[in-house]
């Protein structure tokens, strides 16, 4: 059984553009801190950066679980937004169903979740329409393989 | 103790001290310090006169931190009144290491940039900050060290002398190269034999330069500086003029290259190969040992290179000569500093403990305590350096025993 060292929550804000990423930044700073190694860090990063995109973006407000055990790092953000009818549809990169005006900052590509995928070593994504959205990541600490 | 980039000064009884494991060298607490509270390391002239023949290796960028009008071949004359045996081009050396970089970058597969191990404060900056880049750091020896080599080799051959006859002493604009002369960052012998700082060497070479120029006298030696390769490098076009078709990307600066490290850390500097990093903003011209301005040495070197071919036939039949037959790789690896050997779950520990520390100090970051910001004080605390009554404004006592010690009155 993983040992549980460190556990923080944070509360995400929908539509706080100007706060956006803060969270993360905050994630990977502790991280570093610990001196975990930088690959885990940038991973990690991605992961907690992209969902907490995602929270701005779309949903009122979110909680991010952060949970560092000894062999591995939780990232688990779970909202009270509109949800996603077709999961499948929404995990294929480029699908956006950004606004022009999300676009015009420079998001919305339709790669967040893909992204965040990609960067953990288990994924899973549950939602469900008119409730919210539920992101869990876990990435291995480099000396756990 | 504040300006410190990595937090490396303590103040304790009235004293600074700094802890060399985390000291990079920087220099940036000699200019800060207005009262000569930390001195540089550097080599004495005495120091030289056991040995038997000293030839001098200039910075290229000592060429520039004279009056408009002296030319190169003047102030190595003025370099041998002041009492060196010959001095050292190394036009060539640094052409050998242009082209060994760009072997190493062609065949590097590893992770990306690499990094120039030129300015030694980028590399304990590295080894200190970013101990998990020390892989990236180009292990070959920078220019000076090879130049040191050769000249040694040269006129032990030339006058049949043992190398630890031959002083090969370089003259620095900063005293971060003299330390990694006397203290290379790889726990090695360098080829240098010491360092003497243009300041050291000012006021004699130019008044010798000076009645040289004035009396219209024919310079005693050849051309030292025979292309303009050795003097461009040095302003501002850095190595990536010559190691080409590398995604280059040169910085100066120490809290830009700090920002850069940062941005590469993130992820966000992917696409760049070969980094050359400056501790000193605009390059080695603005060293804390030099004695020109800055933006005027960097015009007169510029206007010297004009003068001058980009290549001459000479350097390149003796750069074509000694490549192949010489080993430029650094002698050991670099490093991680200060060694990390705590288990994850300690780390976890100790950075809560900490934490805790942190939420009851007043975070003015006013550095009475002896430390540069109350983060740095919990930190110490949590490893036992320091104790939580070093802050005023959790103990009297600190603060009445401060007044004794900074206020003649109180006494």
């Amino acid at each position: 059984m993983p040992e549980e060292l460190l556990r923080r929550t944070f509360e995400i804000q929908g539509r706080d553009f100007e706060n956006a990423g803060e969270r993360s930044a905050q994630v990977t700073t502790i991280l570093k801190d610990l001196d975990v190694d930088p690959n885990t860090v940038l991973r990690v990063g991605v992961v907690a950066f992209e969902a907490e995109m995602n929270v701005v973006m779309y949903a009122q407000r979110a909680t991010l679980t952060f949970v560092l055990t000894d062999q591995e790092i939780v990232v688990e953000v779970a909202d009270d937004g509109p949800g996603i009818p077709d999961i499948e549809l929404a995990m294929q990169p480029g699908y956006s169903t950004a606004s022009d005006e999300m676009r015009e900052m420079g998001f919305g590509y339709g790669l967040g979740l893909p992204n965040i995928r990609k960067n953990s070593d288990v994924f899973s994504l549950q939602s469900e329409v008119g409730k919210g959205t539920r992101v869990y990541s876990k990435v291995r600490l480099a000396s756990y393989g | 103790m504040r300006v410190c980039p990595t937090h490396a000064i303590r103040v304790k009884d009235a004293k600074a001290q700094y802890r060399s494991e985390t000291c990079i060298d920087c220099g940036v607490c000699l200019t800060a310090c207005s009262r000569d509270a930390i001195g540089a390391t550097t080599t004495s002239v005495e120091d030289l006169s056991r040995f038997k023949f000293k030839v001098a290796v200039p910075s290229p960028v000592l060429f520039g931190q004279f009056p408009i009008g002296i030319t190169p071949a003047q102030i190595v004359d003025g370099l041998l009144e002041f009492g060196f045996d010959a001095v050292w081009d190394y036009s060539v050396d640094i052409n050998l290491v242009a082209r060994a970089i760009q072997q190493y970058v062609d065949q590097w597969t590893g992770p990306t940039p690499l990094i120039s191990v030129s300015c030694p404060v980028v590399v304990r900056l590295v080894q200190v900050l970013y101990p998990a880049m020390v892989g990236q750091l180009i292990t070959i020896q920078p220019a000076r060290e090879i130049a040191g080599r050769e000249a040694k080799r040269h006129f032990s051959t030339k006058f049949g002398l043992r190398e630890d006859e031959i002083a090969a002493i370089y003259i620095t604009p900063c005293q971060a190269k003299t330390i990694s002369i006397l203290q290379p960052a790889e726990g090695v012998v360098s080829n240098l034999d010491g360092a003497l700082g243009f300041r050291e060497i000012y006021n004699r070479v130019l008044a010798c330069a000076s009645l040289k120029r004035s009396d219209g006298s024919k310079n005693s030696q050849p051309p030292i500086v025979r292309n303009s390769g050795l003097l461009r490098t040095h302003v501002s076009e850095g190595m990536g003029r010559l190691v080409q078709q590398h995604r280059y990307l040169q910085v100066t600066g120490l809290s830009n290259t700090i920002q850069v490290f940062n941005d590469i850390e993130k992820g966000k500097l992917r696409n760049v190969g070969f980094l050359e990093a400056y501790s000193c903003w605009s390059g080695c011209a603005g060293g804390n040992l030099t004695v020109a301005n800055l933006y005027v040495a960097g015009t007169t070197l510029r206007a010297q290179a004009r003068s001058l071919p980009e290549m001459d036939p000479v350097t390149e039949a003796e750069v074509e000569r000694r490549f192949s037959t010489e080993d430029f790789s650094l002698k050991a690896p670099v490093r991680p500093r200060p060694a990390r050997e705590t288990a994850l779950k300690e780390r976890v520990h100790m950075r809560q403990l900490a934490e805790d520390v942190l939420a009851t100090l007043p975070g003015l970051d006013c550095g009475l305590c002896g430390a540069p910001t109350c983060k740095e004080l919990a930190k110490d605390v949590s490893l036992g350096d320091a104790s939580k009554d070093d802050c005023v404004f959790l103990s009297e006592h600190r603060l009445q025993e401060l007044r004794r010690v900074y206020v003649r009155s109180a006494a």
